[in-house]
């Protein structure tokens, strides 16, 4: 990151192959799928170029890159009222990723299923945690609230998808 | 669509290549809010070195005196070392945080107020000095509507002044809620000043202090929440016209 702010273009192609695919993956999750991710992610870097200046590298560039995406996302959900759009026209699935921890809890659909019924806030403190590894400081930062709190959303999402799992496949048998 | 492998795609590179002169990386929060404040403390202290201390400042002493506009300026520091948090994508402080520093800050200053107002001699007669005799004579005859609009408007405009550089420091802000990061930076800009304006503002009634110093706090608060808002907007447009 410290290469690109002198001027590198290698440095931000370098950043972009690193991090794009893990930014556009959250992005669709933010999006539910939609494909206003692509252009989110195109806007993000846009975003993050124009804005580099205002980058410390105190931060981990992962980080502060997924907070910006989440500023992006929540930018254009405000300007544009996409986000009614993409509620309204949905009626499948999301794609969240399965994750390492539930695997074992049951099926991918399954746990696909049962994670679209949890709060967004919690789908998303797991994914944050779980899915792509930040830390719980790296999240509180991310979404502006404590370390406790963000560790709290994960813990409760994750047992709230323990339960709808096992409420799931008691149904089943 | 966009290609999904991980090579940028082509207009976005083109976008990226025509501006890639060098930048200097961003402060740290803390570093930030410390470089606003020599121009925030000269800022503030115009009006001292331009009327001087208040005439009761002997009998309020140098705690309540200086002591509380230190205080004062201490919290705009830290208010705006918050508003350099929420304006960091990976650095947002708790929002409850937030909230709690901004109504703290908003207690400190009325409590600061009515503990002058108790100690000070505002309801007696000027005690009067030789040194303060000119400042005295015009508290005396001025009417106190025009003194109200003087420190209202004056205080206002100092804090205006600030705000815009504020603003300038913040405008590649990547805040979520760029309102709200407007809010604090011009919150701190207009404790900042009043820190300043405290200290030679010869009156001190509670209907001018908080009707007049206060509102210029709030002036300065809703001057920072709409450039805040204003620049988030732009950076949206901006992007939008890119991409």
């Amino acid at each position: 990151m410290i290469r690109y702010q002198g001027g590198s273009l290698e440095a931000f192609q370098e950043i972009y192959a690193q991090l794009a695919p893990g930014v556009r993956r959250y992005l669709s999750h933010l999006a539910l799928g939609s494909e206003i991710a692509d252009d989110l992610l195109q806007e993000t870097f846009l975003q993050m170029h124009r804005s580099r200046a205002a980058y410390n590298p105190a931060y981990a560039v992962r980080a502060w890159a997924f907070g910006l995406a989440r500023n992006v996302f929540l930018m254009n959900r405000r300007a544009a009222r996409r986000w009614a759009a993409v509620h309204e026209s949905r009626e499948y699935l999301p794609e969240f990723p399965v994750l390492p921890e539930a695997d074992r809890l049951g099926s991918q659909d399954e746990i696909r299923r049962c994670m679209a019924d949890l709060s967004p806030d919690q789908v998303e403190a797991l994914l944050l945690h779980h899915e792509w590894g930040f830390s719980f400081e790296e999240i509180a930062g991310m979404l502006g609230m404590s370390a406790a709190a963000a560790r709290a959303r994960a813990s409760r999402g994750m047992a709230d998808l323990r339960v709808a799992l096992n409420s799931l496949q008691r149904a089943r048998a | 669509m966009i290609d999904r492998s991980p090579k940028p795609p082509e207009a976005l590179m083109r976008a990226i290549a025509q501006d890639l002169r060098p930048v200097r990386p961003s402060p740290r929060p803390l570093y930030l809010a410390l470089q606003m404040v020599p121009l925030a403390l000269l800022v503030s202290s115009l009006i001292l070195l331009a009327i001087g201390p208040r005439h009761d400042s002997g009998i309020l002493g140098p705690l309540l005196t200086w002591g509380a506009s230190a205080a004062q300026f201490l919290v705009a520091i830290v208010l705006i070392w918050i508003a350099a948090h929420e304006s960091t994508p990976a650095g947002r402080l708790p929002r409850q945080a937030v909230y709690s520093a901004a109504f703290l800050a908003s207690l400190i200053v009325v409590f600061v107020t009515l503990l002058t107002f108790s100690i000070s001699p505002a309801n007696e007669a000027v005690r009067l000095s030789p040194l303060h005799l000119v400042e005295s004579h015009f508290s005396s005859r001025i009417s106190p509507w025009i003194m109200g609009f003087a420190c209202g408007i004056g205080s206002t405009l100092a804090g205006g002044i600030l705000v815009l550089f504020f603003s300038w420091v913040f405008r590649n802000s990547l805040a979520t809620r760029p309102t709200v990061a407007g809010a604090l930076y011009g919150a701190g800009a207009g404790l900042a000043i009043n820190a300043g304006w405290r200290i030679a503002c010869p009156i001190s009634t509670l209907w001018h202090s908080l009707g007049a110093h206060g509102a210029a706090i709030i002036a300065t608060v809703i001057l920072g929440a709409l450039i805040g808002r204003s620049l988030g907007n732009r950076r949206l447009h901006v992007g939008a016209r890119r991409s």
